[in-house]
């Protein structure tokens, strides 16, 4: 599975493992439930 | 002189161009699916204070975009009071500590527009930050955002992060205010 895009100004560009891992560890996840606050 | 309406071939004076309150420091295009955008160079000795407008960008989930300046990941504080649409109570959330501005900008399927303020990002005091937050969602949240940052670094680059999947399309404009 291809990790996702970052931008960097114009740059975008595939993150790298690293940026990934860290990202995950965010708790991001690709497909999002909606998460908007009204559902809070 | 009257200041902003300018004649065709007024030569402009420094007086005239020193009243002027807003400048425009960078505009920066959001890519294709992506799950971050940095704007680097945003903030710099001009200016103390900042408006970051946004239109355009469409979020591949209904989720909000988080707010992180620099590589900072702790000392977020905020409050966030807020509507959902077609509900008549008045709601709040509040974070400290936290590892961004959470709910700054929201991000929704339908494309987002709105504005952030910023204070101090470039100067070594706390940085403050107010936006407001309106979902293109029917029943979604409207409300206010203000917060700080935590600490006295310097800073001169800002990140969105969505919570879950990726944005595509959209503006960002950073202006400086004129000190």
């Amino acid at each position: 599975m291809s990790k996702p895009n970052i931008q960097i100004d114009d740059l975008v560009r595939e993150m790298t493992d690293e940026e990934y891992a860290d990202l995950l560890a965010t708790g991001w996840t690709l497909e999002g439930t909606d998460e908007t606050p009204s559902d809070s | 002189m009257p200041v902003p309406d300018f004649s065709p071939g007024e030569v402009l004076t420094a007086a005239a161009m020193d009243s002027i309150g807003l400048w425009l420091v960078k505009t920066q295009t959001v890519g294709t699916t992506v799950s971050s955008v940095t704007v680097t160079g945003a903030f710099s000795a001009d200016y103390d204070n900042y408006l970051i407008t946004y239109n355009g960008i469409a979020g591949s989930a209904n989720t909000v975009l988080r707010l992180t300046l620099g590589s900072t990941s702790s000392q977020y504080y905020y409050g966030f009071i807020y509507q959902s649409l077609g509900s008549a109570t008045i709601n709040g959330l509040q974070g400290q500590n936290q590892a961004s501005w959470f709910y700054a900008v929201p991000s929704t399927t339908n494309e987002t527009a709105g504005s952030i303020e910023l204070w101090n990002p470039f100067l070594t005091k706390r940085t403050s930050v107010r936006s407001n937050h309106t979902e293109f969602v029917t029943t979604g949240a409207v409300g206010q955002f203000v917060g700080y940052l935590n600490n006295t670094t310097s800073y001169t680059a800002f990140t969105l992060t969505p919570n879950a999947g990726t944005i595509t399309n959209g503006t960002i404009r950073v202006y400086g205010y004129r000190n």
